[in-house]
C-alpha cells in the first residue's frame, strides 16, 4: 500500500511537472535592435521594447525602422530606415 | 454433467501444469546462481532465477523460442526452447565481460553476433550515470558524438552520421529531420534497456540506406508481477544545474503485462572550464512512454506509444562571420535562475510521437512477426519570437512483415518493409519544401551455424520513390543491397569475416534544400541531379579471450562510390551566410581499425581493466584529400573497481575511472581547423544509503580540461567553443 501512495504521488509530480510550465497568457514583451554591419562587427541600435501584435509586425518580414543618426559606444551608426530588426536575446551578464 | 465439469476442472489444471516453464540456473561446479537475467526475447519477458537458481514462469513458451540466460560476471547463453526439454542451465564464472562488443553469445535484434559485427551497450541504469546516454554509448570504440554542450547531441559511427546512420527504436525507423547535425537523437534513455550498434552496412532487416550502420534501441522487456514494481529517480548535475527526474512502472497479471514511464529534465546553459556559462545551451524535456503486451497461446501483440517534447536552446547563435565572434559575448559570467532556464532564441521546438504495433505468431519452426507502426516528428526552429524559421512536420508509417524459420542448423528470414513518408510545411519560408516518399523493400537473409563453423548471407531489394510537386521532381530509385559473412571458431579464437554491400536514396533535404538554415548558420542549397550513394564494407574481426584477458582486433575498409556531401562554397547569401551546397564525390574510402582489450589481474578480483583504441582514416579519391569532419583517433579506458565484497559500512558498490584520450586531429579539407590533442577523465561512485536507493556520486571532467572535440558543433564558432568544464553530478535511483 505504501509502495502504490509513493507511486502515485511521483506520478502526480510529474503529470504537475508536465502541466504546470505551459505557456502564460500574458503579453510577450522583448526589446528590439536593428542590427547595423558596422566595419568591426555588428552594431546594435536598440529601438525599444515591442510586446503582442506590436512584436509581430516588427518581426514581421518587410518591416522597417527609421533612425536618425545614433552613436553606440563609439561606433556612428547614419540616420536612414533599417529592416535588419533583431529581437532575440544575447548574453549580457 | 457434473463429471464433465470435474475432468474439465482437472484437465484445467493439468493444462495450467503443462504450460508452466521451470528451469534451474547453475555455475560449473553446479552452485546455484540467483538474480540471472532470464530474458524471453521472442516473448519480450524478463525473470529471474530464485536463490536456488531455480526460474518458473506460467506463460507458455513455443517451441524455438531463444531465451537469454545472463548476469554480470558470467558466460551469457541462449538457449533454443524445446518442449520437455531439461532446462538446466551452466553458466561459467568469467573475470572479464566483453558483452558490449559481439563477444558474448546473447540474443540481438539486428542478428547473430557471431555472424555479424553487432556492439551493444546496455542502457538500463543510463539515468542514474553521470554521463548523457549519447556519451555513454560513445564509449564504444569507433563511437563518437556531435555534440553543443548536452542539449544536442548525436552519434556517430566509423565517421558517418545523419541519414548513414539509421536510428531504429523497437522497429520504428526514426525520422526526424536527421540531415542536419543540430538535429539531436529525438528521444531520451527512458525506458530503454538496450542499444545494438552495427557498424557497416550489414543489417539487411533493418537496413535499407543504412550505408553507415544502424542503431537499435529497445525498451525495457516486461515483467511477470502481479504488484506494481517500479523506480523513481533523479539527477543533478552542476554543469547546466540539469535537474532530472524520471519514474517507471511495470505490472502484470495472466497475459496482460503494462510498463510505463515518464521524465521531466530541465537544465540551464552549462559551464565551460574558464567558469563562464555557454548562453542559450540550455533544454528542456518532457517524455511518456507505455507498452502493453497482450499473450494468448501462439500469439502476442504489443502496443506502444511514446512522447517526447523539447525546447532545445542553439547557442553560440551569431549574425556575424563565425570565426570573428568573441567568446565573451556569448557566454554569460554567472547563471542567473530566474532568468537562464527560460526559453529563449534561436530554439528548436521538438515534438515526437511514436505509434507501434507488433503482433507475433509463433509455429513449431517459425516465428511471424508483423509491425506497424508510425512517427511524426515536429520540428519547429525559431529565431525570432513571433514567426518560426521553419516549421516542419515529418510524418513516417512503416509496415514491416517478416518470417524467421529455425531448421536444424539454418535460420532463415524472409520479410518485407515498406514506408510512406511526408514532410509539410506550416509557413512561407521554408529550407526544404513538402515532399513524399515511398519506399518498398524486400529481403532475405540466411544463417547456417554448425559447431566451429558459420556463414551467413542475404539480399536486400529496394525501391524508393520521391516526388515533390513545388520542385516538380518525381523520382524512382531502386538498389540492391546484399551481405555476407563466415566464422571459425577454434577454442577460445574467433574469426569472422563480413562483407556487405548498401545503398542509399539522396534524401529530400539533399535535394531540395533552398535557404537559410539558422540552426548551423548557413545557407544550405541542396541538388536535385544526385543520385544514389553505394557503400561497399569489408569488415574482419578476430577475438580471443581467457579468464583473465580479452582481446578483440577490428579492421575494416568501407569504399562508398557517389557520396552525397555537403560541402562550404565561397559565396555568401546576403552578405551574412555562407552557402554550402550538396554535391557528390565518385569514390571515398574510410578505414581503420578498432581493437578491444580486456584485463583482469588474477590476484585483484575485484578490478577491471577495459581500453579500446579507435582508428580511422579517410580519402577523398576526387581530390587526394581527406573527408571534412574524420573523427579523431581515440583511446578509451574504463577501470572498475568493485567494493561490493568489501565491509565499509555504507553498502559501496564500485569506484568507477573513464578516460578518454583523444589523439589531435591535422588530417583536415579546406575551411575545417585542426583539433589539439585531449584527455578527459570522469569518475564515478555507486553506493547504496539503503537497501532499494541506488547513488551515484561523479565528477565529470575532472582535470577540467579546456577541449573543443573534433566533431562539435559549435567548434568554428570563436576558435571552439569548449565542452563543459568540471562538474558534479549526483543520481539518486529508489527501487520499488
Amino acid at each position: 500500500m505504501k509502495k502504490t501512495n509513493l507511486l502515485t504521488v511521483a506520478t502526480l509530480c510529474l503529470a504537475f511537472a508536465f502541466t504546470s510550465c505551459s505557456k502564460s497568457d500574458s503579453v510577450e514583451c522583448h526589446e528590439c535592435h536593428i542590427a547595423f554591419d558596422g566595419a568591426n562587427g555588428e552594431i546594435e541600435v536598440e529601438i525599444g521594447e515591442f510586446c503582442g501584435a506590436a512584436l509581430e509586425d516588427v518581426e514581421a518580414p518587410g518591416y522597417s525602422h527609421t533612425i536618425e543618426l545614433t552613436v553606440v559606444d563609439g561606433d556612428t551608426v547614419p540616420a536612414g530606415t533599417y529592416s535588419e530588426i533583431h529581437c532575440e536575446e544575447h548574453a549580457d551578464h | 454433467m457434473k463429471k464433465f465439469l470435474i475432468s474439465s476442472f482437472l484437465m484445467m489444471n493439468i493444462f495450467t501444469l503443462y504450460s508452466q516453464t521451470k528451469g534451474i540456473v547453475l555455475d560449473a561446479y553446479n552452485i546455484p546462481i540467483n538474480e540471472v537475467n532470464i530474458f524471453f526475447s521472442d516473448q519480450n519477458i524478463l525473470i529471474y532465477s530464485n536463490e536456488d537458481g531455480e526460474f518458473v514462469t506460467e506463460i507458455d513458451i513455443p517451441n524455438n523460442s531463444y531465451i537469454n540466460f545472463y548476469k554480470y560476471g558470467y558466460s551469457s547463453k541462449i538457449f533454443k526452447y524445446k518442449s520437455g526439454a531439461d532446462l538446466k542451465i551452466i553458466l561459467d564464472e568469467l573475470h572479464i565481460n566483453l558483452d558490449e562488443i559481439g563477444v558474448a553469445e546473447s540474443f540481438n535484434m539486428l542478428g547473430n553476433s557471431k555472424l555479424t559485427s553487432i556492439d551493444k551497450k546496455s542502457l538500463d541504469d543510463d539515468f542514474s550515470s553521470s554521463s548523457t546516454m549519447i556519451e555513454n554509448i560513445a564509449q564504444l570504440a569507433g563511437v563518437d558524438a556531435i555534440s553543443s554542450g548536452t542539449g544536442i547531441q548525436k552519434l556517430v559511427v566509423r565517421g558517418l552520421s545523419g541519414m548513414r546512420v539509421v536510428t531504429y527504436l523497437n522497429g520504428m525507423k526514426i525520422e526526424n529531420q536527421q540531415w542536419a547535425n543540430d538535429h539531436g537523437l529525438g528521444f531520451t534513455d527512458l525506458g530503454l534497456y538496450e542499444v545494438e550498434l552495427i557498424k557497416g552496412s550489414s543489417a539487411l532487416k533493418y537496413g535499407g540506406e543504412a550505408v553507415g550502420g544502424v542503431i537499435y534501441f529497445k525498451d525495457n522487456p516486461f515483467v511477470i508481477s502481479k504488484v506494481i514494481s517500479g523506480y523513481i529517480s533523479t539527477k543533478f548535475n552542476n554543469s547546466n544545474f540539469l535537474s532530472g527526474n524520471q519514474i517507471g512502472l511495470k505490472w502484470s497479471k495472466n497475459n496482460f503485462f503494462i510498463n510505463f514511464h515518464a521524465q521531466y529534465s530541465l537544465a540551464s546553459d552549462y559551464r565551460l572550464p574558464n567558469s563562464t556559462y555557454l548562453f542559450n545551451s540550455r533544454y528542456r524535456n518532457r517524455a511518456i512512454k507505455f507498452s502493453i503486451a497482450n499473450r494468448k497461446n501462439n500469439m502476442q501483440n504489443i502496443f506502444r506509444y511514446q512522447y517526447n517534447g523539447d525546447e532545445v536552446g542553439i547557442p553560440a547563435h551569431t549574425h556575424e562571420n563565425l570565426e570573428n565572434v568573441n567568446i565573451d559575448d556569448i557566454t554569460n559570467s554567472n547563471i542567473d535562475f530566474s532568468q537562464d532556464y527560460k526559453v529563449t532564441r534561436p530554439t528548436q521546438f521538438i515534438d515526437n510521437h511514436l505509434l507501434v504495433y507488433e503482433n507475433n505468431y509463433f509455429l513449431n519452426k517459425s516465428k511471424l512477426s508483423f509491425h506497424l507502426g508510425h512517427f511524426i516528428n515536429n520540428l519547429k526552429e525559431y529565431e525570432k519570437w513571433t514567426i518560426p524559421a521553419f516549421d516542419m512536420v515529418l510524418s513516417n508509417t512503416q509496415i514491416r512483415a517478416n518470417t524467421r524459420t529455425n531448421l536444424d542448423y539454418f535460420t532463415i528470414n524472409i520479410g518485407a518493409q515498406a514506408g510512406i513518408m511526408k514532410n509539410e510545411n506550416n509557413t512561407i519560408e521554408r529550407l526544404i519544401p513538402d515532399a513524399n516518399t515511398n519506399d518498398l523493400g524486400f529481403y532475405t537473409t540466411l544463417d547456417y551455424e554448425r559447431k566451429k563453423f558459420g556463414l551467413s548471407a542475404g539480399f536486400r531489394l529496394d525501391y524508393k520513390k520521391i516526388d515533390s510537386e513545388e520542385q516538380n521532381y518525381d523520382k524512382l530509385f531502386s538498389a540492391l543491397s546484399s551481405s555476407a559473412g563466415v566464422y571459425f571458431k577454434q577454442q577460445s579464437h574467433l574469426l569472422r569475416l563480413t562483407y556487405s554491400g548498401a545503398f542509399r536514396a539522396p534524401h529530400f533535404a539533399e535535394l531540395f534544400a533552398d535557404g537559410i538554415h539558422h540552426g548551423t548558420n548557413r545557407y544550405e542549397l541542396g541538388d536535385t541531379d544526385l543520385e544514389l550513394e553505394k557503400g561497399y564494407q569489408l569488415d574482419l574481426k578476430y577475438q580471443w579471450s581467457n579468464d583473465h584477458f580479452g582481446l578483440v582486433i577490428n579492421p575494416f575498409t568501407h569504399n562508398i562510390f557517389d557520396f552525397i556531401s555537403i560541402n562550404p562554397t565561397d559565396s555568401l547569401y546576403d552578405n551574412n551566410y555562407k552557402i554550402f551546397d550538396y554535391t557528390q564525390f565518385n569514390k571515398v574510402n574510410l578505414s581503420g581499425f578498432e581493437m578491444n582489450f580486456h584485463f583482469h589481474p588474477h590476484s585483484i578480483h575485484s578490478l577491471h581493466f577495459e581500453q579500446s583504441y579507435s582508428f580511422i582514416k579517410t580519402k577523398n579519391y576526387d581530390n587526394n584529400k581527406v573527408l571534412a569532419l574524420t573523427p579523431s583517433n581515440k583511446i578509451k579506458t574504463g577501470v572498475k573497481f568493485e567494493l561490493e565484497e568489501y565491509n565499509l559500512g555504507i553498502k559501496f558498490k564500485a569506484v568507477s575511472l573513464y578516460h578518454l584520450y583523444s589523439f589531435a586531429q591535422e588530417k583536415v579539407v579546406e575551411n575545417e581547423t585542426v583539433t589539439d590533442a585531449y584527455n578527459v577523465l570522469n569518475i564515478a561512485l555507486s553506493f547504496k544509503l539503503f537497501k532499494q536507493l541506488n547513488t551515484v556520486l561523479g565528477i565529470n571532467n575532472l582535470l577540467n580540461e579546456e577541449y573543443v572535440p573534433h566533431l562539435s558543433r559549435v567548434k568554428v564558432v570563436g576558435g571552439g567553443i569548449p565542452n563543459p568544464g568540471r562538474s558534479f553530478t549526483i543520481n539518486l535511483k529508489y527501487e520499488l
